[in-house]
């Protein structure tokens, strides 16, 4: 049986279809994490709400400051656009291959919860937050909000993720991919530094549910905060790499995230 | 311009037919269990669903051993097809097969190759037959009331004596892991019958075998079976022998209409496999590195059938004795049944498995006896007419030149730190057949030939050769596809025979033509063989030799190995087809790279969990290091094959870099995570 097909023109439309349908229909964005499932055949819906064909999602836009990016938005814009947010463009631009990041989005990686992939982390490091909308009226959620667990997030079935809005990167930040195997790989262990002058954020991905975040370990020397966070992580165990290599990973990645944002200690 | 570029080539899973059904296939969901198929009552009266009892009349079917139905009553591996339906669109296939109910009825189940041959292990194959077809000439050696389809052996010298006198011993126990073929083209077949008769398109690399063993199925003349292959895109040894052709023509049998099935991603990886190994070398030498013993013992996982595992443990076998004289050795592999997806042919065929033990046992004598090891290597390198662990008298032979090759293209006399080298002998499929035809026409010329395009450009060079021999331009001559009721007999396109049979046997058809004036024919056989029990004879009349080195670096605090440089060293004697010749072996070093660095299927009991190209990774452009390699001619001499010799000696050179940065690693991929553990031991 062929499944429904929605293919709203108008953000209008999509979150009406949304409230109407809720979780039924499944949102598809850029598909190339759906698209895994089903050829996988763990997914196959008998609905779909494509978001291909609503031009107001594809906006990327600098509104005092904050980049507004469309959820929309493939990974290949930000790569190649975002040039005042430089470190998000790399971490977007590390993402597989030039022929996934012209497809995937940032609403669709976000909302996905994939505990795999490279943009929560760095958009967590950046503060940046994620506009839900519904019929409800608007709410903004940090990643860390935003992401619960595995592939589970706070949206709600009648609200659809439509903006992600990223403060002003200041000049100390990186992104370390580790990859364990292929280039093209997703991390086995990926680390989001940020120094801003006053404090130091690092954001560890890829390693566990959802993107490890502790504002308390991020003091003292690098090597320390490396330690504290391989302590403090319960990493998992993939065929990218077990739970013990990941802490090993996590306490060198972190060191050497926290070594080039130049992080002192007070 | 190439057709390939162009889009005008006509790929296997491109062929259709008029009024054709697409296939679906149920497969098992457990790796071993008794099956009942239920049809639903609900089926579409459009759909044709075939059982197990549909195919109760049919025969058995396998390469080298009999021992696969059509459709299996008894499941001997998750993923093994159980039913199958045809119907008027692949999505209604789909639908249909997803719909048909299996009811199992379980069985014990092995899923790992040294506990099949435990004592008490539940057995697959209550009796492991030898093919009465023939398709493949192998003696196979099946040890009854074992999972062991076939054992090998080479009893060469006295090895107690010899390692009696050995001064210094290794020994050390490596393991590969399975890999996936991952051609861009999945496996695609289309059967039709008219009036009794069969044809089959399939995207194969061996026509003739498989008419063979679809006869010995069917029950019917082979003469009555047609198989026509078209090019495939890409098969690295996935598309060899009996794959989705049997059970298309089932269901065609069954429908009264043609029936194609074209595999998705995750349903190659239940397929056909690369076979996992695990090789135990020990190795003897005098103190000053003469070596004088040596013993390598082989358990290969051929999986739930035996398809060509015990061609792929017997070379396996022979390819671990490496290119050296010893005058004592003894092998023994095995082909061991599992409850895991077959195995088959891969590039490479065996011989990096044990490729990978023996060449990294070299580096580890060395260090033993504190040389360096191209100097052990050179020391021992078999010359023309040194005899083999097999009896052979060795002839055309050029190890020393492809190491030295390999090792001035890293500077590795200067310094070998970071840096690896191997070398490889590998045989070519013995013995064997080719024959050619070639017809004059108005413009120039046909040349029919069952060699099958892969990617390899065979037709290329054929037609390259064919001008030389005819004095005409390549472009007048013409290459239909292989079809079995018009190209005369060849063995198969495999173990980079191609160029130089098929090169022979077209001179023998050029001067045929010269005596008849419209049409020639020509045959060349390659005879020997091995005595499985004393691993004697002839083991190839043709040696595929060559060498690789590798310069790479290690980040101490994750293991990580970054490849800086690779180089392979080919023996070709004289190149047909450069621009083929030089992709034949970056092509082999790149699959070389990726079983190396990351490329093994993961299994969950008996489960794939890595079945697509997202979870199973193959190199990408970014993973490439510096890659150099260079083909080795010689006035006069002979064509030799080189579409898989610079894949084995890969991921030694890249094992033997990295030990002498203190990581011993012995299990193949070498994950970051591997290294780590090494460097701390």
């Amino acid at each position: 049986m062929q499944p429904e097909w929605m293919a709203p023109t108008s953000l209008e439309e999509a979150l009406s279809l949304r409230a109407e349908r809720g979780d039924e229909a499944t949102v598809l964005a850029g598909g190339t994490f759906l698209g895994i499932l089903m050829n996988q055949g763990f997914l196959s819906p008998s609905a779909f709400l494509s978001l291909g064909a609503v031009p107001e999602l594809r906006t990327m836009e600098v509104v005092d400051g904050e980049l507004r990016l469309g959820a929309m938005v493939t990974h290949r814009r930000v790569e190649r656009e975002a040039s005042d947010w430089p470190v998000l463009a790399r971490a977007f631009g590390l993402v597989a291959s030039p022929r996934v990041r012209n497809v995937a989005t940032v609403g669709g990686v976000l909302a996905d919860a994939d505990y795999a992939s490279d943009p929560p982390a760095m958009l967590a490091a950046l503060e940046a937050r994620a506009v839900l909308r519904s019929p409800r009226g608007d709410r903004e959620v940090s990643v860390g909000e935003l992401i619960l667990g595995y592939y589970e997030t706070c949206i709600e079935p009648d609200e659809l993720l439509v903006e992600v809005r990223v403060p002003a990167q200041p000049e100390k930040a990186t992104y370390r991919k580790f990859r364990s195997r292929s280039a093209e790989d997703r991390p086995c262990a990926a680390v989001a530094a940020v120094n801003d002058g006053d404090k130091l954020r690092v954001v560890v991905g890829a390693v566990a549910e959802r993107p490890q975040d502790f504002p308390d370990l991020c003091a003292g020397e690098a090597a320390e905060i490396g330690a504290r966070y391989a302590e403090r992580i319960e990493p998992l165990s993939d065929s990218r790499g077990s739970a013990k290599y990941r802490r090993r990973v996590i306490a060198a990645e972190v060191r050497r995230a926290v070594e080039e944002v130049a992080w002192t200690p007070a | 311009m190439d057709p390939r570029v162009t889009a005008d080539l006509r790929y296997s899973v491109e062929v259709e037919r008029p009024g054709m059904l697409h296939a679906a296939f149920v497969r098992s969901e457990v790796p071993h269990a008794r099956v009942t198929v239920v049809e639903p009552p609900d089926l579409p009266d459009d759909v044709v669903l075939l059982t197990p009892e549909d195919v109760a009349d049919l025969g058995l079917y396998g390469c080298q051993v009999k021992d696969q139905r059509v459709l299996a009553d008894t499941a001997r591996h998750v993923g093994d097809v159980v039913a199958a339906v045809a119907a008027p669109t692949r999505a209604a296939a789909r639908a249909a097969a997803k719909s048909i109910e299996v009811a199992y009825k379980d069985l014990p189940a092995v899923t790992d190759p040294l506990a099949a041959v435990a004592p008490g292990a539940p057995l697959l194959h209550a009796q492991a037959a030898a093919s009465a077809k023939d398709a493949v000439s192998i003696d196979v050696r099946p040890i009854p009331g074992t999972n062991v389809c076939h054992r090998f052996r080479i009893r060469h010298g006295d090895v107690a004596a010899g390692f009696a006198d050995a001064e210094v011993v290794v020994e050390e126990v490596y393991r590969t892991a399975g890999a996936a073929h991952a051609p861009m083209e999945p496996h695609a077949a289309l059967a039709e019958w008219e009036d009794g008769k069969l044809t089959v398109w399939s995207g194969t690399q061996t026509p003739f075998n498989t008419r063979a063993d679809l006869a010995g199925a069917f029950g019917i003349d082979p003469e009555r079976i047609r198989i026509i292959a078209p090019p495939m895109g890409g098969s690295f040894g996935a598309k060899t022998f009996v794959r989705l052709e049997a059970l298309v023509a089932a269901l065609a049998r069954k429908a009264g209409r043609p029936v194609k099935a074209v595999l998705d991603r995750a349903e190659e990886f239940v397929t056909l496999n690369r076979h996992p190994a695990i090789v135990r070398v020990r190795l003897g030498a005098k103190r000053d590195g003469t070596l004088v013993a040596k013993e390598v013992d082989c358990w290969v996982d051929t999986g739930a059938y035996a398809d060509c595992g015990p061609g792929v443990a017997t070379k396996m076998g022979y390819a671990g004795v490496g290119p050296y004289r010893i005058p004592h050795v003894r092998v023994d592999s095995l082909a061991i049944y599992t409850n895991l997806p077959p195995n088959g042919a891969y590039r490479g065929y065996g011989a990096m498995q044990s490729v990978w033990a023996s060449e990294r046992t070299m580096d580890l004598l060395a260090r033993e006896l504190d040389m360096s090891p191209l100097e052990l290597r050179r020391r021992n390198l078999l010359r023309d007419g040194d005899v083999f662990a097999t009896g052979e008298v060795m002839h055309d032979v050029h190890f020393d030149d492809c190491l030295q090759a390999a090792a001035d293209a890293v500077d590795y006399e200067a310094d070998p730190r970071g840096k690896g080298l191997c070398v490889l002998l590998k045989g070519m499929q013995t013995p064997s057949r080719a024959a050619i035809s070639v017809e004059r026409t108005p413009v120039g010329f046909v040349v029919r030939s069952a060699s099958c395009e892969m990617g390899q450009d065979v037709r290329q060079s054929i037609k390259l050769m064919g001008a030389e021999l005819l004095g005409c331009e390549p472009g007048q001559i013409e290459i239909p596809d292989p079809d079995t009721d018009t190209s005369p007999f060849d063995t198969r396109t495999t173990s980079s025979r191609s160029t130089y049979m098929m090169g022979r046997a077209l001179r023998e058809a050029v001067a045929d033509l010269e005596r008849d004036g419209e049409r020639g024919f020509g045959e060349v056989r390659n005879e020997g063989g091995l005595d499985p029990d004393t691993g004697q004879g002839i083991a190839s009349t043709h040696w595929h030799q060559g060498a690789a080195a590798a310069r790479v670096t290690v980040d101490e605090d994750t293991g990580r190995l970054t490849v800086e440089h690779v180089h392979a060293a080919v023996y070709a004697g004289r190149v047909v087809n450069r621009a083929g010749a030089e992709l034949q072996n970056e092509g082999s070093m790149l699959m070389g790279l990726g079983t190396t660095l990351f490329e093994a299927v993961e299994f969950a009991d008996g489960q794939v969990t890595n079945a697509n190209l997202s979870d199973y990774n193959v190199p990408a452009f970014g993973d490439l290091p510096r890659l150099t390699h260079e083909l080795i001619e010689r006035e006069g001499a002979e064509v030799h094959g080189l579409g898989e010799t610079a894949l084995p000696p890969i991921p030694p050179a890249i094992g033997n870099a990295l030990a002498t940065l203190g990581a011993h690693v012995t299990e193949l991929p070498i994950t970051a995570e591997r290294v780590l553990e090494a460097l701390e031991r």
